[in-house]
């Protein structure tokens, strides 16, 4: 697949206070690309830069060819946006709303099936203050849609949502995705960057730290998985170091904590050992490892500090 | 949009219109009528006469009672002045005639009523100190009654006349003062209020920013709204003007034209002034608090309810320069007036110098983004 977005040593200060500090990376055609990190990160910054909102203070970025910076209206023409937190005119329903920006972009559209594709065909009529969060965001997704555009660019479309209608976006956003089109998001929940993007970029402190796949990020970050349980009593020291797969055991008042590469062989022969050394295992949790983990482990901070 | 943002609605029309009728209808122009009392016991007809032309004055409010109930009203401050009469003060016709002339005198003459034999009669006017003005008016009007009713019985010669001539004058009624007054302030509540806080909203919410990400031009969103204001205004004038003439009967003597013309300026003017305020205010809760503390003196020191030729000299030569005063001005002197364009140049001159101001100050202060330190 072709490149359809280049960004080279994008910069961006305020001041003394550098927002995004000279990061290069590529997304290519038809892929959903995730710049995942903490809050001032960086990361909102980047994505208004490449939607043309923001003026760079140094590099470039180039969109299907076009100079965002020089040709930012042509560019503009062929991207949908979601801002984060954006709200919409008060007065209009939302299939005027649809109409509306469709003008904008100098375009007729089917209003009701581009509501009926984010499932607010029902609401059509209705006012924007009158939707849940959730049904907000899946408007502000059928009106980035209103341009048939080559690229969407997300910006934290979950956040503040519930589960539930978490969830429910991610269908949609895969649904999006499965029809070719290629998807720029943000987020700073783990989860969905796994369960949606092709590649991650993370960043932090207005660089990217990485940037792969989920599985070469988790594999970069070499950690594995946790399992954790109680014992009734504890067998003799040293045991649980000499378990398959084991990288390092930790005892603790009334268990253990293992970090192990390999949970399938470092199960079973834990079940084993709990017969041939006498001791009752409660309360086993096994916890793989995630993208929270991989920040962790290199930036040393959790990531919602 | 508009229409349907009913807060704006309330701003451009109904409270102008709300002000305007209660305005209109107590009717600051019309002076109270004089209360007089009157007590008389069993009048002549030729007293009742007199009685009855004092109530047909109009500004009188004449009411019949007692000595003392009439007393009392006056002590209460319920009348200007009580008039106390004798029942025969104006004598019968009949009475007036004495006698026949002497037998044996020319019979040719008339008859003579003998005036010596009439004593004057005395009429006593209890007048209201706390009201000396009106009593005083009042008195000056009864002696002129009955000094003409003198002349009559004397058939004097009227030596001095006035002539009254009706002349007829533009309506110089209080209405036709307020209903431009309350036009300027309800075109520049419009501008000012329905762009700042809109602006202002559609800042917050981040709605700016969401059209900036189309491939819209700002400036055409500008020119949209600033066009889709200015025909705002004009249905707000015709409206305002509408119900002032056909409810209130105030008069536009000038040119519509004229007023439309004057509307429109004097609205790109507070628009920039709007579109100021939008860019000075960071969330849309300040901005009821920057836009009042200009609308609000100027609404009272800009010509709206009361002729700044009352104020001291020295304020008046300050508020004279207040957009609003101009606009104002030329809409009073259109409508009230009549005046022509050439009248009210000067008028139109500074509000257009206002506008290259108000426009220039909102270039500078308005963005379409939230600024970020």
């Amino acid at each position: 697949m072709p490149d359809i977005i280049e960004v080279k040593n994008l910069t961006k200060t305020y001041g003394d206070f550098t927002a995004v500090d000279g990061i290069s990376f590529t997304v290519k055609m038809g892929e959903t690309f995730g710049i995942l990190g903490p809050n001032g990160a960086g990361k909102t910054t980047t994505l208004e830069m490449m939607e043309g909102l923001k003026p760079v203070s140094s590099g470039t970025i180039v969109f299907d060819g076009l100079d965002v910076q020089k040709r930012t209206r042509d560019v503009k023409q062929r991207i949908g946006v979601q801002l984060q937190a954006s709200s919409f005119f008060d007065g209009l329903s939302l299939k005027e709303l649809v109409d509306t920006f469709a003008s904008l972009y100098g375009r007729k559209v089917k209003a009701l099936d581009l509501l009926r594709r984010v499932q607010l065909d029902e609401k059509a009529k209705s006012k924007v203050k009158e939707l849940s969060g959730g049904q907000k965001q899946r408007l502000s997704i059928a009106v980035a849609l209103v341009n048939d555009p080559k690229a969407m660019y997300l910006d934290e479309p979950t956040t503040g949502l519930d589960p539930q209608a978490r969830r429910n976006l991610w269908d949609l956003i895969t649904d999006i995705k499965r029809q070719g089109k290629t998807i720029i998001l943000t987020t700073h929940y783990m989860e969905e960057a796994e369960v949606l993007c092709d590649r991650i970029a993370i960043m932090d402190h207005a660089k990217i730290i990485v940037l792969g796949t989920p599985q070469e990020l988790l594999k970069l970050a070499d950690v594995g998985s946790t399992v954790e349980f109680h014992v009734d009593r504890h067998p003799p020291q040293g045991v649980m170091d000499h378990l398959p797969g084991v990288e390092r055991a930790e005892r603790e008042d009334h268990g253990y904590k293992l970090l192990t590469g390999d949970p399938e062989k470092t199960l079973p022969a834990l079940f084993e050992y709990e017969v041939t050394h006498g001791f009752k295992i409660f309360d086993l949790q096994l916890h793989q490892a995630t993208l929270e983990d991989v920040f962790l482990k290199l930036t040393g901070r959790s990531l919602r500090e | 949009m508009f229409v349907r943002n009913r807060q704006s609605l309330f701003f451009t029309l109904f409270m102008p219109l709300m002000i305007m009728v209660i305005f209109g209808f107590v009717g600051l122009d019309k002076t109270p009528k004089i209360s007089l009392g009157i007590v008389v016991d069993q009048p002549t007809a030729a007293t009742q006469q007199f009685i009855n032309d004092l109530k047909k004055f109009e500004a009188f409010d004449v009411t019949q009672g007692s000595e003392n109930a009439e007393r009392v009203a006056l002590k209460k401050g319920e009348r200007v002045a009580v008039i106390i009469m004798p029942s025969d003060f104006f004598p019968n016709p009949a009475d007036l005639v004495i006698s026949p002339p002497p037998a044996g005198g020319k019979n040719t003459a008339p008859l003579q009523p003998s005036y010596s034999k009439l004593k004057p009669k005395t009429l006593v006017m209890l007048e209201n100190v706390a009201q000396q003005q009106f009593a005083k008016t009042a008195e000056s009007i009864i002696r002129q009654m009955l000094d003409k009713t003198t002349l009559g019985i004397v058939q004097a010669p009227t030596f001095f006349e006035v002539q009254a001539e009706n002349v007829s004058v533009k309506s110089t009624k209080y209405i036709d003062f307020l209903v431009p007054g309350i036009l300027g302030m309800a075109l520049m509540q419009m501008a000012v209020f329905s762009v700042a806080f809109v602006f202002a909203d559609y800042k917050e919410k981040g709605i700016l920013k969401r059209l900036l990400a189309t491939p819209m031009k700002p400036q055409q969103f500008v020119t949209a709204q600033v066009i889709t204001r200015l025909i705002v205004a004009l249905a707000q004038s015709a409206i305002l003007l509408a119900v002032g003439v056909w409810l209130l009967h105030t008069h536009v003597y000038g040119s519509l034209w004229l007023v439309a013309l004057i509307a429109i300026v004097g609205s790109v003017m507070f628009l920039g002034l709007g579109f100021t305020i939008s860019g000075l205010a960071n969330t849309v809760d300040s901005v009821p608090a920057i836009a009042n503390l200009i609308v609000f003196p100027m609404l009272f020191l800009g010509g709206t309810f009361f002729p700044i030729s009352g104020m001291p000299q020295i304020m008046q030569s300050i508020v004279t320069y207040l957009p609003l005063q101009y606009l104002t001005h030329s809409l009073r002197e259109v409508m009230a007036n009549g005046a022509g364009l050439n009248a009210i140049a000067h008028d139109i001159y500074w509000m257009l110098g206002w506008a290259v101001i108000m426009v220039t100050l909102a270039m500078f202060t308005f963005r379409f983004e939230e600024r970020r330190v």
